[in-house]
């Protein structure tokens, strides 16, 4: 019921023309005003506020398995009759569902950082040469990451159904994170006397493009190959951080992409539990995915930049630095191993490529 | 001053970082997990509820099975970490919670369940982490 309050709300009466007043106007219907699946909803925040994970109830919280509707219905909405199909590729739960998206896209909005004011651009300092361009060098093929994680990302959210919101959503702030992440890392190059250097060979990256097939599969090489290498790579560039503003945003970034894991990771879990035929497709995309990760880990650039990075410079490149390049290769190795055991993929370390196994493990340039 | 560990300097800490609004942006914000911490032979559990660690609280060893994950080191490494806090205000270069994991061949974080869901919430969770330790620099410890 309107209160006193609400009433002063109401626009003024217009003052109208005689010739306005004789414009007939037709009665209103307001037939639409009692059509609702479902009315009186009211939902409570909890202890986290108002979330979007709270707000499935009663019929709003019925996720259905195969979603047919191919509008834009929002779920729990009446759906329009007579609407044109959208080219909706993806309409099975099974196809993209992971149970955490909607705690994670809380996360996402909460824990937002932005690289213009968050990180204090004013603690960098001058860095030898070698240094700085090998910072600047690995930086360009972070931004490069990002530019197709948006890329990829965004290519496939418009081929979900609408049904599956709580996972567009999620989705969506990805694609924000992996533009911040561009814009970071574009900032580092740009701000310390440096510039961006090399793009990278691309082998996964075009991989991850061409993925046509399903976003199972797409998901299966964003996240055990490239986000999972990413993320390590991170972690290893912010234990050898030259300053707090490259720590800073290793650190957001860490976060950032541990979302996208977990939702890959999530999803994969809940596509194998509940179609186990996806596995033979999942474990072919790994095989793929690996031998392109091969191809891209034998172009010396990123792997020297790192080393001179993790080195202190040229000269500890060549042995702590390279050192410290495989150390990394082996942490990645077992943490995808550890997804997959996870995952209960059948994966042994034998067949990880030789590149990622210590003891077959030779690259360009080793005695 | 306060001992570590003990429930008294996790409640120490824990005021700190509850009232400080600069803890909360920038990457943190509200962080919700259960947090086991393991030194040497005594065994903590911090709730961590939107902005705040709501609670600390003295566990057995067999209640790390209700922690999303746990960090465990022996008491000298957590007084090396903590001194460096105490010495430089926050965590510097090896004694970060992200470089300790990385360093130590048997990491720093982990879990009874290998739930990796839940284990993964020390990464979603970092910068919230480490400014909760990173706080321990403003209390006078002993040990």
């Amino acid at each position: 019921m309107a209160s006193k309050r609400d009433a002063k709300r109401v626009r003024p009466a217009l003052t109208l023309s005689k010739e306005d007043l004789e414009v007939e106007v037709p009665e209103p219907r307001l037939n639409w005003m009692n059509q609702w699946r479902e009315w009186g909803v009211r939902v409570k925040p909890g202890p986290k506020g108002l979330t979007l994970g709270s707000l499935n109830v009663g019929i709003y919280g019925e996720i259905p398995t195969q979603w047919l509707d191919r509008s834009r219905n929002p779920r729990g909405a009446i759906g329009a009759t007579g609407t044109p199909p959208v080219a909706i590729q993806l309409r099975d739960k099974v196809d993209l569902w992971a149970p955490c998206a909607a705690d994670l896209y809380e996360e996402a909005i909460q824990r937002r950082w932005a690289p213009a004011t968050d990180v204090d651009w004013s603690q960098l300092h001058p860095l030898p040469d070698d240094i700085e361009r090998a910072i600047c060098q690995v930086c360009t093929e972070l931004c490069q990451y990002a530019i197709i994680d948006v890329e990829l990302i965004t290519s496939w959210q418009h081929q979900m159904a609408y049904g599956y919101h709580e996972v567009k959503q999620f989705l969506a702030t990805t694609s924000l994170d992996a533009t911040r992440r561009h814009e970071a890392f574009r900032k580092r190059a740009l701000s310390n006397g440096g510039g961006l250097g090399y793009e990278g060979p691309c082998q996964v990256s075009r991989l991850l493009l061409e993925s046509r097939g399903g976003w199972t599969e797409t998901v299966t090489g964003l996240v055990l190959i490239r986000g999972l290498f990413t993320q390590v790579m991170i972690r290893y560039l912010n234990r050898f951080a030259y300053s707090g503003v490259e720590r800073k945003i290793y650190e957001c970034v860490t976060q950032d992409l541990a979302r996208l894991l977990t939702y890959g990771l999530e999803h994969l879990k809940f596509a194998l539990a509940h179609a186990p035929d996806k596995l033979g497709s999942i474990a072919s995309t790994l095989f793929i995915g690996f031998r392109s990760l091969s191809r891209d880990l034998r172009d010396p650039v990123l792997r020297e930049a790192l080393a001179i990075i993790f080195g202190g410079g040229i000269a500890g490149a060549r042995t702590e630095g390279m050192y410290v390049v495989y150390e990394m290769l082996d942490e990645f190795a077992a943490e995808f191993m550890q997804a997959s055991k996870y995952l209960r993929l059948p994966v042994t370390e034998e067949q990880l490529p030789t590149i990622l196994r210590k003891d077959t493990r030779k690259m360009p340039g080793d005695e | 001053m306060a001992k570590f560990p003990s429930v008294a300097w996790f409640d120490a800490v824990r005021d700190i970082y509850n009232t400080d609004d600069e803890l909360r942006g920038a990457g943190s914000g509200t962080c919700n997990c259960t947090l086991g911490v393991q030194v040497g032979r005594e065994f903590f559990q911090l709730t961590f509820e939107g902005f705040e660690c709501s609670a600390a609280e003295k566990i057995t060893k067999g209640k790390l099975d209700d922690c999303d994950f746990y960090l465990h080191m022996p008491a000298k490494d957590w007084r090396t970490m903590l001194s460096n806090i105490r010495q430089n205000g926050h965590a510097t270069y090896n004694q970060t919670l992200n470089t300790l994991d990385l360093d130590r061949p048997e990491g720093l974080s982990t879990s009874t369940h290998n739930d990796q869901y839940r284990e993964d919430m020390f990464f979603r969770y970092n910068q919230t982490l480490q400014f909760f330790f990173n706080a321990s620099a403003r209390i006078n410890t002993t040990y």
